[in-house]
């Protein structure tokens, strides 16, 4: 907390603001303040009015989560995160698990998911969901829509196959069991780390590195190429590497398909169409090349391609016209 | 200081459109203005309301606040070009109609809370879980876990933190100006075709 510190010639910034004011929310979801702490927490808020208004947006928070009583005392959130995809189709899960030819109570997630991803059972993901899979020798992976992995784990060597789609490996360090994914022709060898690995339908893949480190190369290679956190490579079907450096920012919106939200920065209508095909089968149809080249911008949730089309004609002053299976982008 | 009432006032009527007002004002010229900043003005006016009875529409009314800040802001500052400000002065706030994930069922609502839970760093989720789930005091807590209770007061000041992030962003679909709205309810009706699924 900051109360102590004299105060800034420089305008605090309005994130400095929000981790004060969630501390001051944290102390009083305590109980009462005490008589000092209330003059400090009034001298702190008189301040700035933003100050207030962070305050009054954390206990907001705060009490927008009392909800979370009603999930009942047998909740655990590693059970929940793990049954999350939105929503799981129950039989294929039932699959999954029997796959492992481990008819445990669901209730033992861990040790499930590692029984069955022993065994070398697939796991698959339908269009618009995520998984989370956690293995019981502490490591996860969380598969983005529409995608297969097929894990073969071994006592001295853990090996994924990316079949299709992304998927985020959470790698817990082990020396002496080295962590393999393979994507296709391209080799990711890890120590413990936690990176994202993307197969395009044109053969390319990519690998971004949030933690750690990992080596990158085609199968078989004897230098593969080191990849710290914040760099991404971008492996081109005919096998050339470009890595580039993400910005912190960057490498978490990357990612921002863990939470349902796609980051579509930077990219052109179409690439946003493309990219939400990923996602749905409610096609957004861009017919014009030129309206297809429009930039646009903005978070976005993967649900809702409608939303967001109807979004960007607004903005672009172009027309969303519905249509059976989607939508249409046209100009006016 | 917000009282008890208001903070779930705000917490039931405001914070559920606070995506949508972010995504909202990510496509205004705010010129140089951070979007954090304006929320955080816009709460402040809010908190500070005498009382909030006569607001029959929440959501309108905290867009209608925060265009109120972006305004005198721009108007404050001397650099700032006219047709910025009549931009913003005929702004249009979205009509009413509820975003998706503003007015959820209860129980997806309560999956969502679930999975923003199970988002939270290891320490930090035990705290908020025992905290929030179970409902123990954070003295509590600090008991059942063997840490300090400044400790685990430090965990939720971080729990806050983060889902206040992971709430206010977390996928609410953005919302068109009220005309546009008014013309895809008609389409709606007319082609038979459900636009939000």
């Amino acid at each position: 907390m900051k109360t102590n510190a004299p105060e800034q010639k420089r305008p605090e910034s309005a994130s400095e603001i929000e981790s004060s004011a969630a501390s001051w929310a944290a102390k009083a979801d305590r109980g009462d303040l005490s008589l000092d702490e209330q003059a400090a927490l009034e001298k702190w808020l008189g301040a700035d009015t933003r100050r207030l208004g962070a305050y009054a947006r954390a206990l907001a928070v705060n009490a927008h989560f009392d909800r979370a009583a009603a999930l009942g005392p047998g909740f655990s959130p590693d059970d929940f995160e793990e049954a999350r995809p939105s929503p799981p189709p129950a039989l294929k899960r039932r699959h999954f698990l029997f796959a492992g030819g481990a008819a445990l109570a669901a209730s033992v997630a861990a040790a499930v998911g590692f029984g069955a991803l022993s065994a070398g059972a697939a796991v698959v993901t339908a269009k618009g969901d995520t998984r989370r899979i956690a293995l019981a020798e502490g490591s996860a992976i969380t598969l983005n829509t529409d995608s297969r992995i097929e894990p073969r784990f071994e006592e001295r060597l853990r090996q994924v196959d990316l079949v299709k789609g992304e998927a985020l490996f959470d790698v817990s360090l082990d020396r002496n069991r080295p962590f393999v994914v393979h994507a296709g022709d391209v080799r990711v060898r890890v120590l413990g780390t936690s990176f994202s690995v993307r197969r395009f339908d044109d053969g390319g893949v990519e690998v971004a590195v949030l933690e750690g480190h990992v080596e990158v190369g085609a199968a078989g290679e004897l230098h593969p190429h080191s990849l710290r956190r914040g760099q991404r490579v971008r492996v081109s079907p005919r096998g050339d590497f470009r890595i580039e450096r993400l910005s912190h920012a960057a490498l978490e919106r990357s990612i921002g398909w863990r939470r349902g939200i796609i980051d579509l920065q930077g990219m052109t209508l179409a690439q946003a169409a493309a990219e939400y095909a990923r996602y749905s089968d409610r096609r957004i149809v861009i017919a014009d090349p030129a309206v297809g080249a429009m930039k646009v911008t903005g978070v976005y949730s993967t649900s809702d391609p409608l939303g967001f089309a109807r979004a960007a004609a607004l903005s672009m002053g172009i027309q969303a016209i519905p249509t059976a299976d989607g939508v249409r982008l046209d100009r006016r | 200081m917000p009282s008890h009432d208001r903070t779930q006032w705000l917490a039931r009527r405001i914070l559920p459109h606070e995506g949508e007002l972010r995504t909202w004002l990510s496509r205004r010229p705010l010129v140089g203005l951070d979007i954090d900043d304006v929320v955080q003005e816009s709460y402040a006016i809010l908190a500070g309301l005498g009382c909030v009875g006569h607001i029959r529409n929440p959501r309108t009314y905290l867009f209608e606040v925060a265009k109120s800040v972006v305004l005198m802001a721009l108007r404050r500052s001397q650099v700032v070009s006219f047709s910025a400000l009549t931009d913003m002065e005929s702004l249009e706030v979205p009509c009413d109609a509820p975003g998706p994930d503003a007015i959820a069922a209860g129980r997806q609502e309560l999956e969502r809370i679930a999975t923003f839970i199970a988002t939270l760093p290891p320490k930090c989720r035990e705290v908020f879980t025992l905290r929030k789930v179970h409902e123990l005091s954070q003295r509590e807590v600090a008991h059942r876990m063997g840490i300090s209770e400044s400790t685990v007061e430090k965990h939720m000041g971080k729990a806050l933190r983060l889902l206040a992030n992971a709430i206010t962003y977390g996928g609410n679909s953005p919302i068109p100006a009220s005309k546009a709205c008014e013309d895809e309810r008609a389409r709606t009706e007319t082609s038979g075709i459900r636009l939000r699924n």
